[in-house]
């Protein structure tokens, strides 16, 4: 079972806390030295490459701010969040209880091994023609290409998590004979969070690259269309734009879920503040 | 082919005296926050001695200087009559955790020749030299081939014994390196240690915490006490060379010895109670 | 029977009877399917074995995807290890980069598409970048935690044993880091199965994408569930061959694991 996990670390590692606080200024500093760095190249890219192919970084943040300002934009990153938030809180709701479930009975769990497996490893775009035939470039067809693509590692993460239980925590519960109902909710369910939390983090990604990928080959609404048409118009400025704005979306997804997990696993080893190592 | 390092120490031992290492107005703060404070010892080339204190007065901290792996804040430590700023050749270090110390992805026998492969013995000659150490410490060619973390707590310090004597040292520094087996092992690798210093006439240096330990193996005890630590006082042990559990430890010599190291650590309870809390 | 293979049978029997029932269940469900989009698992398996299965079919619709994957997955894992070992080394370099990368790992891959397009244009070339970019940042990230997570003990050994670098990096970094870089190099093969697939709609030079599209043009839905079928098949085998590399070289952590579980 172990090899299904998909990483050695059960909450990969969170970024450590900086001790000092000349440190962290120096730190802050040296940092954006390095983005600077990075627009520089970029400019400089920019002014060598042949026109139209690479618009400068002024260029794109400026077409950026008058982008903002129209509501198609903000049209497009609703949209894509809609589609995004969606599709993880479905993944979510169907894939943990489920994995959680299934995992919970040692036959349901070799069961249903190999067909998670194989579903696992189709690359969910390759139904996206599919699903596009049945339903058009629309917001249920991105939904259930998200869904069918970032629902496995989730499914088979949790129901890993729930193998967890067969551990010392168990017998101890049943040593006192602690009440199932009891141990459920408090021994159970905390000690399989950080393996669900995992396929969470997986999952997460997942929805957002398959939520873009998806409104830009089929042409549904969101930014990926945005994208799409903005190179077929050959707008580059506008293309550059608003792939910086789905890098954005995927900082703050990405943040938001490093604090969700903090919050959630307070307690786990890799949150205390010094661990023994 | 072995390590040339002795050969550089005795060199440079013989023009003056015959000392291993000294420590000279040794000093170390972390953050600001004094540990360790003129610490001052000398110890002699076939020595056994034992540096003992309770947890968290700073032994550890002592040793990582004179090993040349952590920078003292002030004072200098001279091995070999060269002040130490890395760690030089002809130096081995017994770790604590015997557990995180070993690579678990090698072989025994590749843990121990690591460091002779890596000062350029050739694999044969590294091969022999590892296995004849592995029979010093008593482990065979099977446990040779085995991963350490399939042998037992007692074997896995044996293996990170022989890996040191594999690199034949010319000063052998350990901490606490039986503090985390039991007891019948425990006095299994005392004897082990004081039976391959005399047949191999190794300078030991060993920090520990127990003071029957401490007595019981070494040719003198530094005794460490304070915040900041530092050397309470130096107590020869003049027990002989043929030492055994049971006879040597129910002397009444032994006794005396083991009360005078007591009372030399207990003179400043107070402040050793303030740092125990971290081991 | 002894009881040992009697075990094994009933694992067997276990794993594959799920799968069994699943195929016979859909065979005679869709038998007299007259759907457009669900046709019946006869028909499909008629297709997969004429577009996958006749080596006639293969040069055009498989090989290109395979080489597509291998230089651009093989790009991906060794210019990550490269520098996840150099990142990972190197606490102040890691440090003052971490949000720039944070930022570029942030970019879906397949977004980056139309500006490698307009950069690159459309040829073998971009689309090797492309999956590389994509797949780099897993193996990069996992590969700088690896390292950091190495036991700190053994780098004080190496120390004291004056061990030197490049023995260091082969002996103790490496092996150290690698039950974490085999992790990301999964999510990594999953990520450049994606971006293959996407990027071969693009241009005309067969492979599994292009494949895919030209089934959606000519609404020949048999050959669409083919595909899908050629290309879970493909992810499992992939899978399976990187699964059987890892077993081989984490053989300890393997053992160790187990042993550490049966042990608690
Ligand atoms: N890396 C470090 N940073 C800050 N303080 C440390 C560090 N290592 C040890 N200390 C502190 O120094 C003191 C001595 O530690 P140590 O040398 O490990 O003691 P011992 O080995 O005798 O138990 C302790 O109070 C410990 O908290
Ligand atoms: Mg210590």
């Amino acid at each position: 079972m172990t090899s299904n996990t998909l990483s050695t670390s059960t909450t990969g590692a969170l970024p450590r806390p900086v001790p000092q606080r000349t440190g962290r200024l120096l730190r802050l500093a040296t940092q954006a030295g390095v983005i600077v760095l990075a627009l520089l190249l970029w400019w400089f890219a920019s002014a060598t490459l042949p026109e139209a192919t690479m618009p400068s970084p002024v260029e794109t943040l400026a077409r950026m701010g008058q982008l903002a300002l129209t509501g198609g934009f903000w049209d497009a990153v609703g949209q894509t969040l809609l589609t995004f938030a969606a599709g993880l809180l479905i993944c979510t709701v169907v894939g943990v209880p489920v994995g959680l479930a299934i995992g919970w009975s040692r036959i349901a769990t070799q069961s249903t091994r190999l067909v998670f497996d194989f579903l696992r490893t189709i690359p969910p775009i390759a139904i996206l023609p599919l699903v596009l035939l049945i339903y058009g470039p629309t917001f249920e067809m991105v939904l259930v290409v998200v869904v069918l693509g970032a629902i496995w590692p989730i499914l088979i993460q949790s129901v890993y998590a729930a193998r967890q239980g067969e551990s010392l925590l168990a017998e101890m519960s049943a040593s006192f004979r602690v009440p199932r109902r009891w141990f459920v909710t408090h021994v159970f369910f905390p000690g399989s969070l950080p393996f669900v939390m995992t396929g969470l983090r997986v999952g997460t990604t997942i929805c957002l690259l398959l939520t873009i990928t998806g409104e830009l080959l089929s042409g549904a609404p969101g930014i990926g269309f945005q994208i799409q048409d903005a190179q077929l118009s050959l707008d580059t400025p506008r293309m550059y734009a608003y792939v910086l704005v789905s890098a954005v979306l995927g900082l703050l997804v990405n943040g938001g879920f490093w604090s969700a997990q903090r919050y959630l696993l307070r307690w786990h080893a890799s949150n205390r503040k010094e661990s023994a190592r | 082919m072995t390590i040339t390092g002795s050969k550089k120490l005795q060199q440079a031992a013989g023009g003056n005296t015959d000392v291993a290492l000294a420590a000279r107005g040794l000093g170390h703060a972390y953050h600001g926050r004094n540990v360790l404070s003129s610490i001052d010892f000398e110890v002699r080339r076939g020595e056994f001695v034992c540096i003992v204190g309770p947890s968290g007065v700073g032994k550890t901290t002592l040793l990582r200087c004179l090993a040349g792996l952590q920078a003292s804040t002030s004072g200098t430590v001279m091995i070999a009559g060269e002040p130490v700023t890395e760690p030089v050749p002809g130096v081995a270090l017994v770790f604590q955790d015997y557990s995180r110390s070993l690579m678990p992805w090698a072989s025994v026998l590749h843990n121990v020749t690591l460091p002779l492969r890596a000062n350029g013995t050739s694999r044969a000659a590294a091969r022999e030299e590892g296995l004849r150490a592995l029979t010093l410490v008593g482990l065979d060619d099977v446990a040779a081939g085995m991963y350490p973390w399939q042998l037992s707590g007692g074997m896995q310090q044996r293996v990170a014994i022989a890996r040191a004597l594999a690199y034949n040292p010319a000063l052998l520094l350990m901490d606490e390196p039986f503090a985390s087996v039991d007891a019948y092992t425990r006095a299994d690798l005392e004897d082990l240690m004081l039976r391959l210093q005399r047949e191999l006439s190794l300078t030991v240096v060993l920090v520990t915490h127990d003071i029957d330990e401490s007595v019981y193996l070494s040719d003198r005890v530094i005794a460490l006490n304070g915040s900041p630590a530092s050397v309470a006082d130096i107590v020869e042990i003049p027990l002989g060379a043929e030492r055994d559990q049971v006879g040597t430890k129910s002397t009444a010599e032994f006794a005396a010895l083991r009360g005078r190291v007591h009372a030399l650590i207990r003179g400043s309870r107070g402040s050793a109670d303030a740092t125990e809390a971290r081991e | 029977m002894t009881p040992s293979t009697a075990r094994v049978a009933r694992t067997i029997g276990l794993e594959i009877w799920l799968p069994i029932v699943l195929v016979v269940v859909w065979w005679f469900a869709s038998a007299n399917s007259t759907s457009v989009y669900f046709p019946p698992l006869s028909s499909i398996l008629g297709s997969f074995a004429h577009d996958w299965l006749d080596p006639a079919a293969l040069p055009k619709n498989l090989v290109p995807s395979l080489q597509l994957l291998a230089l651009g997955y093989l790009l991906a894992v060794v210019t990550g290890i490269v520098l996840g070992l150099v990142l990972g080394l190197v606490a102040p370099l890691e440090r003052a980069t971490r949000p720039l990368l944070e930022v570029l790992r942030a970019i879906p891959g397949v977004a980056l598409l139309p500006i490698f397009i307009v950069l690159f244009g459309i040829d073998l070339q971009m689309k090797v970048l492309l999956i590389a970019f994509g797949a780099f940042w897993p193996v990069l990230l996992n590969t700088i935690d690896g390292v950091r997570g190495i036991e700190p003990v053994l780098l004080d050994v190496s120390r004291v044993f004056r061990v030197g670098r490049m023995r260091r990096l082969v002996s103790i970094v490496l092996p150290g880091a690698s039950p974490q870089i085999f992790a990301g190099a999964r999510t990594a093969l999953a990520i450049a199965l994606i971006i293959m697939v996407v990027s071969e709609t693009i241009g005309g030079n067969g492979g599994v994408g292009y494949f895919l599209l030209n089934a959606q043009r000519n609404f020949a839905i048999s050959s669409m569930w083919g595909a899908i079928l050629a290309l879970g098949i493909l992810g499992y085998l992939l899978n399976i061959v990187l699964r059987i590399i890892e077993r081989s070289v984490l053989r300890w952590h393997r053992l160790q694991q187990a042993r550490l579980e049966s042990q608690p």
